[in-house]
């Protein structure tokens, strides 16, 4: 899978834009995630563990020719079933290729994210977190 | 194309792109460029109990649209917020200065371990209608106000049946209650309250005199209005009043929510570490 180009650039520009923030924000990302330290992400979806108050998904991401798992932090189940992006949704993506955009603890945490956006194969970006950038 | 560039073509468009060139509907979808997720109407007429008094019962949703709103695509900004604050401008809370001391005295760690968000202790009232970005079902009978929160599975009894409130009260995260009706508007009196529950997610704590004043009205079908006064002379100045919050009626689904899976409190807890030892 590419990384986004222009055109998905501004898709994500614009759904930014469009894209209803939450009521407030009743986490502080800030707190625990480093909005300085966020990228993108290309790997196939291994697992997905769906529980509250955060679900986490792992992808075995492939980079300088080595294969690492990694998990992300999503919202939770609650507000994903209800944007559209639930449990099914990530089951059918399993062993499929997903592109995330995210950022890294702060505690310096191997290989664990917090996800903002995702697309799987069909090519939907899906807001599945707080977007920092 | 690299990721810096992709950031600054982003950073670039995010300020060129004018809303109306965006796909609003669907985004990436290409759906028709208009907001698929408006505010709710006002709906029928206000439902009533059989004994003439609004009935309160449906599932709220903490926004204008009547139902979720966060991650999504197409929703007007008018049908997110709960009240203008242009309109109904809300005051901030006036802290006595010992108050104020020890709220400034936390570290972020420490306001984030504090929020019932990330420790997953039951937000409490009146928080739970202050910093709830989830649902609650409301269900309404003569001598009986029952609502199930969706966040966390918790859940309180009103009973409106006029008793008084208790001499003696237990501690409760969600208080000892008595009511009245003023008119069209449930009036909820509440103290004795768990001291380990915040305001606001913002430091916002209380003493063990909260007491806690909430009205509810329901103008018509579709939108429930709380009204909160917190009065706590150990810790504010005077008291404090809510704007009228709007919450607006969805289609009944809730969905069980018990955080059994917290894995941030360890993570938070090391950063906390971090800034005792920078503290020293």
């Amino acid at each position: 899978m590419k990384s986004p180009n222009l055109l998905g650039a501004a898709a994500l520009a614009c759904s930014a834009l469009v894209m209803a923030a939450p009521a407030y924000a009743h986490h502080s990302f800030a707190a625990e995630w480093d909005s300085t330290k966020c990228r993108e992400f290309t790997g196939v979806l291994r697992k997905l563990d769906w529980q509250n108050p955060h679900p986490y998904f792992f992808v075995d991401v492939k980079e300088n020719g080595k294969v690492e798992q990694w998990s992300f932090q999503a919202y939770s189940p609650v507000t994903l079933r209800r944007n559209g992006t639930d449990r099914q949704v990530f089951l059918d993506n399993v062993d499929k290729d997903v592109w995330i955009r995210g950022c890294l603890s702060k505690t310096g945490k191997p290989h664990a994210a917090a996800a903002g956006t995702l697309k799987f194969s069909d090519g939907v970006m899906r807001q599945v977190g707080q977007i920092q950038d | 194309m690299t990721t810096l560039h992709v950031r600054r073509a982003l950073a670039a468009l995010m300020f060129a792109v004018p809303l109306a060139l965006c796909p609003a509907g669907g985004s990436a979808q290409g759906v028709p460029n208009q907001y698929t997720i408006k505010p709710l109407p006002p709906g029928g007429p206000t439902p009533r109990l059989p004994d003439g008094h609004p009935d309160f019962t449906g599932q709220w949703f903490p926004n204008g649209a009547g139902q979720g709103v966060s991650g999504r695509y197409g929703v007007d900004p008018a049908a997110i917020p709960q009240f203008d604050r242009k309109l109904s401008p809300e005051e901030p809370p006036q802290f006595r200065p010992e108050a104020l001391a020890k709220i400034k005295s936390m570290t972020a760690t420490e306001l984030e371990l504090s929020k019932s968000s990330v420790n997953c202790m039951p937000r409490g009232v009146p928080a739970i209608w202050l910093q709830n970005p989830y649902t609650t079902f409301i269900v309404h009978k003569p001598g009986l106000l029952a609502q199930l929160y969706e966040v966390l599975n918790n859940w309180r009894l009103i009973h409106t049946d006029g008793r008084p409130l208790p001499k003696s009260p237990e501690p409760f995260f969600h208080g000892n209650s008595t009511t009245r009706w003023e008119g069209d508007t449930l009036v909820v009196e509440s103290i004795g309250f768990d001291e380990r529950t915040y305001i606001m997610p913002n430091g916002w704590y209380h003493s063990d005199d909260l007491k806690v004043t909430e009205r509810y009205t329901r103008p018509s079908m579709n939108y429930l209005i709380v009204e909160i006064t917190v009065d706590d002379p150990k810790v504010l100045l005077k008291p404090w009043k809510s704007a009228p919050r709007r919450w607006t009626l969805g289609n009944g689904e809730i969905y069980e929510f018990y955080c059994t899976n917290n894995l941030e409190l360890e993570e938070l807890e090391k950063l906390r570490q971090q800034e005792l030892q920078q503290k020293k």
